[in-house]
């Protein structure tokens, strides 16, 4: 190679030396790789939460712990939306609580324990289907 | 070396490697399509088929990217220089499928522009873990389709091999973006010891043989040659081998004293089709010959054998007492020299 080319050689190298490794380190410095074990012993104790209610029907099934709600979703819905909104006692609406895509387990925050939980399209102004929690 | 431009110049080593890169690409993936079903039957074909050739393009671009400075250090690794135009096209072939299959599953169902939507779906440019990894991919694809396109000697030839080397040196800007790219999407979404560590280890064998062989490039540089303004002392005539030369830098450039049939000649060590290091090939029928791709070169005036056009510069010598002498001043390209007679 012409000198021209050797330098650039180098300059390109002693440049990628620089940069590369750094990031390497800066994207994985965070993923605490090297502490699989005490990382997956802190999750299961972290995950083992007590369920308060479970429910199933046709399209869903799942459970109620302390300040979540979990929904598993069986089949993908044909509604182009599909928002899981809390139910009162006498059946209506309250606030929105997530929203299902497609086959899968949800998680999602609770404020409070709900009566029921109504899956609406929100575009159509459909209800796909309701579930009524009976707590003893 | 060819006056006319063919698609493939074929010859059966060519044929031979080429086969040898289609069978190890087709191992590889069905090794990969069963490893991976047989640990994880419920994945897509789509992401089956991302993954293997996300990771065989991976792979092909650390074997490419250490064929060059391998060579340097041992000749023995030049049959697979010569071949390594069709690896790195086989390589873009590999990368393609991967991000023609990532667009398709994760940016063409929707109603915008898929092309649009690599660079709008994630917003967080100011993030380093959450960057939109893709746009990084798409434009590592971008630069190994400029070069696959442009690795034809037809490009070579027009765009003179200095700027066509520049141009392809711009696979190193690809590795970068690439390392950055499986590192802040594929690394940050499913964390794995084992292929993080193979990434960093083929980091360090690729900068590490370049350095390596930069460090032997820098002491080819360093070869002193002494005495007056216009006679440099260069060697005693012991040191050259029969139809081999001695690379020596003179002023910056190097230059290549041959040693054949009791005559010496000196020519400029740069090969006019990709830069090959003459001065490392031999004289082959009477011509030095490229051991890169065997351009060939008359040694007493650095001219390719008729029908070809290529040249290059030539330098005087002289020999007292079994020491040989260089003028440091270069001869216009194919200029006619006297050889040296021992």
């Amino acid at each position: 190679m012409p000198s021209g080319l050797r330098k650039a050689h180098k300059f390109i190298w002693l440049l990628l030396i620089i940069i590369i490794p750094m990031i390497m380190f800066f994207s994985i410095k965070d993923l605490n790789i090297f502490s699989i074990e005490g990382n997956t012993t802190s999750q299961i104790k972290s995950s083992k939460k007590s369920k308060l209610y479970s429910f199933e029907n046709d399209i869903i099934k799942g459970a109620i712990f302390e300040s979540e709600i979990e929904i598993i979703l069986k089949s993908t819905l044909k509604n182009s939306s599909s928002i899981v909104y809390g139910m009162d006692e006498k059946g209506n609406r309250l606030d929105a609580i997530g929203q299902l895509t497609t086959v899968g387990i949800y998680n999602f925050n609770i404020n409070s324990l709900p009566k029921g939980i109504i899956i609406f399209d929100d575009i159509k102004q459909v209800e796909i289907t309701k579930l009524n929690f009976k707590w003893d | 070396m060819g006056l006319d431009y063919q698609l493939v110049l074929w010859n059966k080593f060519k044929k031979t490697y080429d086969k040898i890169i289609v069978l190890a690409m087709l191992l590889y993936v069905i090794l990969f399509a069963a490893i991976t079903l047989t640990f994880n039957s419920e994945t897509s074909i789509e992401t089956l088929i991302i993954r293997a050739f996300g990771s065989l393009a991976i792979i092909m671009l650390h074997i490419i990217l250490v064929i060059g400075p391998l060579s340097r250090l041992n000749s023995s690794f030049l049959p697979i220089l010569y071949n390594r135009r069709h690896l790195g096209v086989s390589m873009f072939i590999a990368a393609l499928i991967h991000g023609g299959f990532s667009i398709f599953q994760f940016h063409a169902l929707g109603d915008v522009n898929p092309i649009y939507s690599i660079f709008t779906s994630n917003m967080d440019y100011g993030s380093l873990t959450n960057f939109p990894f893709q746009v990084l991919g798409f434009f590592a694809l971008l630069i190994l389709f400029v070069l696959a396109s442009t690795s034809h000697d037809f490009f070579l030839s027009n765009l003179s091999a200095k700027i066509w080397k520049r141009l392809h040196m711009m696979v190193y800007i690809a590795y970068a973006l690439i390392i950055a790219h499986v590192f802040l999407g594929a690394f940050q979404q499913e964390t794995s010891t084992f292929t993080i560590g193979l990434l960093i280890t083929g980091f360090i064998i690729v900068s590490g043989l370049h350095l390596v062989s930069a460090y032997k490039e820098h002491k080819v540089d360093k070869t002193s040659t002494n005495g007056t303004e216009n006679w440099l002392k260069v060697c005693d005539i012991s040191e050259i081998e029969e139809d081999r030369a001695k690379i020596f830098t003179i002023q910056n450039e190097r230059v290549a004293i041959f040693k054949y049939d009791g005559k010496l000649s000196a020519i400029h060590n740069v090969c006019k089709h990709q830069g090959g290091p003459l001065g490392e090939g031999k004289i082959i029928d009477g011509c030095i010959t490229c051991p890169w791709h065997g351009y060939q070169y008359l040694p007493h005036n650095g001219q390719s054998p008729p029908p070809f056009t290529e040249k290059v510069s030539t330098y005087q010598l002289k020999l007292e007492n079994k020491t040989v002498f260089i003028n440091p001043k270069a001869f216009d390209e194919g200029t006619e020299v006297e050889p040296c007679k021992y």
